[in-house]
């Protein structure tokens, strides 16, 4: 019996529902040497802004106990120029390219996003509504400014939109339903939970911000209560995406009601992870006897 | 060139070599052969999340060496590995750029570069890396290496059985001149020099300056904190000609007068 991995997602086909994850994959050729990307079920992009941006100072990097703290501060190379070449690699690997957008006010999305729609190639937009480590306040916590950059970006958009929300709110399922009812395809459950750490042997931050976003395996439980809590109360798809590390992790947010998940920090330490985490979920499927995947979206439920 | 891998290998020793420094060794025989003085690989820790930068030592045939320093819970695990296999991630990042006819046939040609005087500056553990150049280099030059104290001085003995002069400094005074090494440099150094520098930051800073005024050129190791080691974290960028560089993929190496510090 051959199990099906393959997900509908905002009505994209996906051969199987591992993705990277935004921020983790570079442009996307950095590591095509040591895996075969086109096993991927869809690739994320670096986030992408209007203009380029140089990032944060050093250090960006800090390593907790199960996980890392970043401050990267979204350092890419503009829209323009990502249209040029990155995109037209990546568009060659032969799996959807779900493109990261961010910016400071919703005519930088806007304009941005109207950049990417006159390009072939892409299949998914991200809005990246929810990074930890820019001057200004995170975008999702100003409701009103989020819905207006949703419904803003969805008249130019001329494929899905995908909102990434921050897990740093009293009620994700509120705020994941605020998003769908501004017009979002899709939601990202969720970006880096802002934290910080201190170096005791100089008193000092441990980045150069103070503060960072936290990731890796240390996040995991938090960010599936965050999809079960959402996936109760809305009806467009989720990504799943904190800490996924295995197979089963991914099955896990699968089990809570992702449709997909994005595999970030588990690619940074060893980038075969993602490919492992894909036949992982296969094995797991086949030693519970289930044809499809799309049989256990949600189906753990509070009995 | 430039071929990275992603494997486990055989763990051959993992020695105490003086108090706190380690020499690992394995059994590498699909990356010894692509491995360029300079480069790295990220070492796989258990108990700890992310991989460890750690610069290549020694090749010998299918066998590569690192040099490293307890310096915290990684690396501390490190030099405590059970395992008889370790993953590693590598050879990553540039290396050193030689000049044509400088390095030995398995770099680039057999023939010695006429007036090309390396002259390698060490700072701490910085002399695994450069250990691995002058292995490599055809032609002897002068090291220049500081450490705390004597007790932190490491191959000396290697760099002396393959001709190079060598002068230490410590900052107890306890062997060669007391203080920096970077403060012995400027009356030393001459305008054709080819510099390799390798340590601490304030060290690689002090060395840039003097380069700059006394007109020398050379290139210099640099290092940050990494998560990934092949670039696409961007967690390790550094700035070279007002430009963001991923130190890990544009570097580790860069030409000295590049650098904004």
């Amino acid at each position: 019996m051959k199990t099906d991995l393959s997900i509908n997602f905002a009505g994209i086909k996906f051969k199987n529902p591992v993705f990277t994850a935004s921020g983790t994959f570079g442009y996307g050729y950095e590591i095509a040497d040591l895996i075969p990307l086109k096993k991927l079920g869809g690739i994320v992009t670096k986030t992408i802004t209007l203009q380029p941006r140089s990032g944060n100072p050093q250090p960006r990097i800090a390593e907790v106990e199960g996980g890392l703290l970043n401050t990267i501060g979204l350092q890419n190379i503009g829209v323009k120029a990502f249209v040029e070449e990155p995109l037209e690699k990546l568009s060659k690997i032969g799996v959807p390219v779900i493109v990261s957008v961010a910016g400071a006010v919703a005519e930088e999305y806007t304009e941005t996003v109207q950049i990417l729609s006159m390009q072939k190639g892409i299949s998914v937009v991200e809005l990246n509504l929810s990074c930890p480590n820019l001057k200004k306040k995170i975008i999702c916590h100003d409701l009103s400014l989020m819905q207006n950059i949703i419904k803003s970006v969805k008249k130019v958009s001329r494929v899905p939109v995908i909102a990434k929300l921050s897990p740093l709110v009293t009620d994700i399922s509120e705020l994941a339903l605020t998003a769908q009812n501004a017009g979002a395809d899709g939601i990202t459950l969720t970006n880096t939970y802002p934290a910080m750490a201190i170096d005791v042997k100089n008193f000092k931050p441990r980045l150069s911000t103070v503060k960072g976003g936290m990731s890796g395996a240390c996040v995991k439980p938090m960010s599936i209560r965050c999809v079960y809590d959402a996936y109760q109360r809305i009806k467009i798809p989720i990504i799943g995406c904190g800490g996924i590390m295995t197979g089963g992790d991914a099955v896990e947010f699968i089990l809570a009601g992702a449709a997909a998940v994005s595999v970030g920090s588990a690619s940074l330490v060893s980038p075969e992870n993602l490919i492992k985490i894909i036949d992982e979920i296969e094995s797991i499927l086949k030693y519970k006897n289930i044809k499809s995947i799309k049989e256990i979206i949600g189906i753990v439920k509070n009995t | 060139m430039n071929k990275k891998f992603d494997k486990s290998y055989r763990i051959i020793s993992n020695k105490e070599i003086c108090t706190d420094y380690f020499e690992l060794k394995v059994k590498a025989p699909a990356a010894a052969g692509y491995c360029y003085p300079g480069q790295f690989f990220m070492i796989s820790i258990p108990g700890v999340f992310l991989r460890r930068p750690v610069s290549i030592y020694d090749v010998k045939k299918d066998t590569v060496s690192f040099l490293y320093k307890i310096t915290g819970k990684g690396t501390k695990i490190l030099s405590e590995i059970k395992s008889e296999t370790i993953q590693l991630l590598g050879p990553l990042g540039n290396g050193y750029d030689l000049p044509p006819n400088t390095a030995s046939s398995s770099l680039k040609s057999e023939k010695k570069s006429p007036g090309f005087s390396p002259v390698i500056i060490a700072g701490g553990t910085g002399i695994a890396s450069v250990h691995f150049l002058a292995a490599k280099l055809k032609t002897r030059g002068t090291l220049y290496y500081g450490a705390r104290s004597k007790k932190d001085l490491l191959c000396l003995n290697k760099f002396r059985k393959i001709g190079w002069k060598i002068i230490v400094s410590t900052e107890d005074g306890s062997k060669g001149h007391k203080g920096y090494i970077t403060n012995i440099l400027p009356e030393n150094l001459k305008s054709g020099d080819t510099l390799f520098a390798c340590g601490p930051m304030p060290m690689l800073k002090k060395i840039l300056q003097i380069a700059k005024e006394k007109n020398i050129r050379g290139f210099a190791s640099l290092e940050e904190i990494m998560a990934c080691g092949v670039g696409n974290c961007q967690g390790c960028a550094v700035k070279i000609k007002g430009q963001n560089k991923m130190t890990c993929k544009d570097g580790s190496i860069f030409k000295i007068e590049d650098i904004d510090f």
